[in-house]
């Protein structure tokens, strides 16, 4: 059921993508698509049919966090789960996406375990709401 | 304006010391008191030719920090950014470069996998010697070429990290420049007299970019542990 999720990854580094997206393969999602930041990215989360957004912070153009209060104040994207994925690490940032109402946060460099974990644990919490 | 009295009572001193110093042969003390006299005499001048001297001082020093600064804003920081750009690109490559060479190699080590857990099996069901030997035989065909394209793509793996040396060295050329940047412009500020140290702080919505060791934005977390920690605090 959880591999025909549909992923947005958001990530200004192509490298990141690609790493992200490779992971994802290996946990068995396939449906993986890509975005460099916060602006190419809000159209196609409108346009398309994602189920799960993971996000950098800090992309030129839109940042992560702006997109992540985008996404929560957009009637039919609002309850979408978001991983912020990032190697801003500063207590009030947590902070601030905590309340901006990220679903996880991921510090850079993060393991594939990590990352499984956290997104494991998000549908879990969907599936039990 | 000063009285004749008050001139009187300033010139005195150097006229008899411009008298001793005659009557004594004494040069020096001639030239020091006809100077004194000369400023007791105009001192206005004298604070005139001063600022004037000073200004043009200040002038002299700010216009080679400004052409310091000229030089470097018109042609080495371009050029850095190019630099830099150029390092973006090499690591680019590389990374790039590595994860293509690594996806080749994870669908040979996987099929090379299944084959031996494959083999294991038909070993175990007790397939005859003759097909187990048959098959053992391409497996371990399909193995030497395969180890053998492993083996090539984890020494352009190595290669691959040859950018740290070319991106370290641009880096150091640019940290160069940096320094020297910070030197004029210090300078244009101790020139200009303020000591106002204005400080940009990084915005929060755009993010400051990662930890940096001996570069303080901020008590940030050391690891994974403790963002869980942190989140599991605001009821996450």
């Amino acid at each position: 059921m959880q591999q025909n999720l549909n992923f947005l990854v958001v990530d200004d580094f192509s490298t990141m993508r690609r790493i992200i997206k490779n992971l994802l393969h290996d946990l068995g999602y396939a449906n993986v698509t890509e975005a460099d930041d916060g602006n190419t990215a809000l159209p196609l989360l409108k346009d398309g049919n994602f189920d799960f957004l993971i996000t950098d912070w800090n992309m030129p153009g839109m940042p992560g966090l702006e997109l992540l209060k985008l996404v929560r104040a957009d009637a039919r994207l609002g309850k979408m789960p978001v991983l912020m994925l990032t190697a801003e690490a500063k207590r009030e940032q947590i902070v601030e996406a905590a309340q901006a109402g990220v679903s996880g946060y991921v510090i850079k460099p993060f393991t594939a375990a990590t990352l499984k974990e956290k997104i494991d644990k998000i549908m879990a919490a969907r599936a039990a709401a | 304006m000063t009285t004749p009295t008050q001139q009187k009572d300033e010139y005195a001193p150097w006229v008899r010391a411009m008298a001793r110093a005659l009557d004594g042969g004494d040069d020096d003390g001639l030239r020091a008191a006809l100077a004194g006299f000369d400023q007791a005499r105009n001192p206005e001048v004298t604070l005139q030719v001063r600022r004037v001297a000073t200004d043009l001082q200040t002038a002299l020093d700010r216009f080679r920090v400004d052409s310091k600064l000229i030089d470097l804003a018109q042609r080495q920081v371009p050029d850095a950014r190019h630099r830099l750009a150029h390092v973006l690109r090499l690591t680019d490559d590389a990374a790039h470069r590595t994860m293509d060479l690594v996806e080749q190699c994870c669908p040979l080590a996987d099929r090379l996998a299944r084959e031996a857990e494959r083999l294991l099996g038909l070993q175990e069901a007790d397939e005859s010697p003759q097909q187990l030997r048959l098959r053992v035989t391409a497996f371990l065909q399909q193995a030497g070429t395969g180890m053998a394209v492993v083996r090539s793509n984890l020494a352009e793996v190595l290669l691959a990290q040859g950018y740290q040396d070319l991106s370290g060295q641009i880096i150091r050329g640019v940290m160069t420049l940096v320094d020297e940047l910070e030197e004029a412009l210090g300078e244009l500020v101790r020139i200009a007299g303020s000591d106002a140290a204005g400080r940009g702080g990084g915005s929060t919505l755009s993010g400051h970019g990662p930890v940096v060791p001996g570069i303080n934005h901020g008590p940030a977390v050391g690891g994974q542990q403790d963002v869980d920690a942190l989140l599991s605090d605001l009821g996450m």
